[in-house]
């Protein structure tokens, strides 16, 4: 199996596709971070605001939102957490993490997220497909290695792939952040659940990304699938971008029926329980990683069951 | 052949859709034997050939390499097969080389040392490192038998492996792979549509017509003994030779003999004693096109399907 991946990986580093990828992620890093610079030198030149208003601000709208109906247990105890962590730090005089600091930045990192995901879903979709429209297909499969194994290596350079993808995002923002930025005042504090605790931005940093690769997993997984079924990277590259934008946007839409909870858009972004933002309430992290396994499990299925008795007539 | 042979298909049927593509064919292959796959387009080689490499999967039948059914296991039956099917189609973003150790990787025990020596034996050394999009079609083919030779199988099966190669190379490549049937008892497949390159080439052929196997010859048994003789008057000619014993038939100015080299100087003399005026007396070959031409029923175009 080892000399399978050793297979796909040189395989596709020989592609400048693959070059180009990882240097455009790079780039897009890099200008990011250069215009949040200058928006943030243009922008903020008369605000006032010290940190401990912020702070304030920050008690007052949590106990707002806490005083909303229907909160599920993930969002109460996230917004109590936000007030002990403000009242710590008004308290013991800890300021925030500016936003213009490399810190910040490396914690910010989870949003470019999607960038990832959009390169990976390319290189997912492509592993397959390419084989059947190159004509190798047919001098791969003619060799002493299982066709379950084969696709096994391809699918776990994918997600070797889109791992260096992640890593080269986050070793990037952190120079970029340096460069930009350096390293700024403040420090990070987080609610463990019951005390405000100071945590590490790298392993923060590290922890928010990691949640966030849920869904660049399950989106390649996807177009990895559509690859492996429909032998044509195109649609599946396709395909699988138009979900990744719309997907979201369809759990707004389905918010108040039942079948929301069982949708995978609902749950491919597990940051949701650590930032707040959750996209419904009533969902926790252990049934959405549930949710996702079946996902995953349906989407190995039906890539297995394809790629293993097809008849390769290209 | 009393040995054990190296392929056997035994009864394999294909069926897609309701149309039956491969009807009960059975073959038997044997080591250092080089048999020809013959049929007019649409009549099932290229799917009998993708059957016996794993690539397809037979409605009925089974087919067994050395002892070991493809179909149940396929690792154990398939590691003593080299296969090109049709143009060899390597990964052309990386150099000959590169597609050689990622062959070379799928099998047990290809050392790096046997990719040098497959990459001398088919003359490639100096441009291996090149890019596979770089080369000519020739080359592609070499390297795609470089890449069928790789892990020394016991069995060598090809699909229209001369397909663009130029008279001097297909030459080469017949020689070559005569060398290798010969030296290493290796039993090789070769679909062709080209005649008289399967005639140069082959041992025996096996004729396909719409999914059926219609015959099996050995070369050498398709080129019987044949005299053309033309003399006159015709009448008399008839006469003699029918008088003689010899079965003939009209063909051209004169008569065709089926007869031993042997006979034809009784033969000369039977039609100098009858007065007969003798103008051409020579072996006569007929074409293996003309007698594929003859089998398929004059190689009308199969029913057609897809390959």
């Amino acid at each position: 199996m080892l000399k399978l991946i050793q297979n796909e990986w040189m395989k596709l580093w020989s592609r400048k596709i693959t070059w180009i990828m990882v240097i455009l992620l790079v780039f897009v890093v890099f200008a990011g971070l250069g215009i949040t610079k200058w928006m943030n030198s243009t922008a903020n030149e008369d605000v006032t605001e010290s940190w401990q208003d912020i702070a304030q601000a920050e008690i007052a709208n949590s106990t707002i939102m806490l005083a909303e109906p229907d909160l599920s247990e993930t969002q109460i105890d996230y917004y109590e957490g936000q007030i002990a962590i403000a009242e710590h730090r008004l308290e013991n005089d800890i300021p925030a993490l500016e936003y213009a600091s490399m810190q910040q930045q490396m914690l910010d990192t989870h949003m470019m997220m999607s960038l990832v995901t959009l390169l990976a879903v390319i290189a997912a979709a492509g592993i397959v497909a390419a084989e059947f429209s190159q004509g190798t297909i047919k001098m791969l499969l003619t060799r002493p290695v299982k066709r379950w194994k084969i696709l096994t290596s391809k699918y776990i350079t994918v997600l070797l792939f889109a791992v260096l993808l992640s890593v080269v995002l986050l070793i990037s923002t952190a120079v970029a952040g340096l460069l930009f930025f350096g390293i700024g005042d403040g420090a990070l504090l987080i609610w463990n659940g019951s005390e405000v605790v100071e945590a590490s931005f790298w392993l923060e940093a590290l922890k928010l990304a990691a949640l966030k690769f849920s869904s660049v997993w399950m989106i390649s997984t996807f177009a990895f699938m559509l690859g492996t079924v429909f032998r044509s990277s195109s649609l599946a590259i396709g395909l699988s971008i138009f979900l990744m934008f719309t997907g979201i946007q369809a759990v707004f839409l389905l918010q108040n029926y039942e079948i929301v909870k069982y949708y995978l858009f609902t749950h491919t972004d597990l940051t949701q329980f650590y930032t707040g933002n959750m996209l419904i309430p009533g969902i926790t992290m252990t049934m959405s990683v549930l949710v996702l396994i079946v996902y995953f499990l349906v989407f190995m299925a039906i890539s297995y069951w394809t790629f293993g008795r097809r008849d390769i007539t290209a | 052949m009393a040995e054990q042979a190296i392929v056997q298909i035994k009864n394999l049927s294909k069926t897609i859709g309701n149309k039956k593509i491969i009807k009960n064919l059975s073959l038997e292959l044997h080591k250092g034997e080089i048999t020809g796959f013959l049929g007019p387009n649409g009549a099932g080689k290229t799917t009998t050939i993708r059957m016996m490499v794993g690539l397809m999967r037979p409605t009925e039948g089974e087919v067994w390499i050395d002892g070991q059914s493809v179909q149940a296991n396929f690792e154990g039956s398939i590691r003593k097969v080299g296969v090109i099917v049709e143009n060899p189609e390597m990964y052309k973003y990386m150099s000959g080389y590169k597609n050689l150790l990622h062959f070379s990787r799928m099998h047990k025990d290809v050392s790096k040392g046997r990719i040098d020596e497959v990459v001398k034996q088919v003359g490639m050394q100096n441009r291996i490192n090149e890019k596979v999009s770089s080369y000519s079609l020739g080359m592609r083919q070499r390297l795609g038998l470089a890449q069928a030779l790789l892990h020394d199988p016991k069995f060598l099966i090809l699909d229209e492996p001369t397909n663009g190669l130029d008279p001097a190379g297909i030459r080469e490549f017949r020689i070559y792979l005569q060398k290798i049937a010969r030296e290493s008892g290796v039993a090789i497949f070769v679909s062709s549509h080209l005649l008289s390159e399967i005639e140069l080439l082959c041992d025996r052929i096996a004729i396909i017509q719409n999914g059926e196997l219609i015959d099996i010859k050995n070369v050498n048994e398709l080129q019987q003994s044949r005299y053309y003789i033309q003399a006159e008057p015709l009448e008399l000619v008839g006469e003699v030779l029918t008088g003689a014993g010899f079965p003939t038939a009209l063909h051209d100015k004169g008569y065709l003999i089926d007869s031993g080299a042997e006979h034809i100087p009784g033969a000369i003399n039977l039609l100098v004693g009858a007065g007969a005026r003798i103008f051409t007396v020579q072996p006569y070959r007929e074409t293996l096109e003309a007698q594929f031409l003859e089998m398929t029923g004059g190689g009308e175009i199969a029913q057609a399907h897809t390959e």
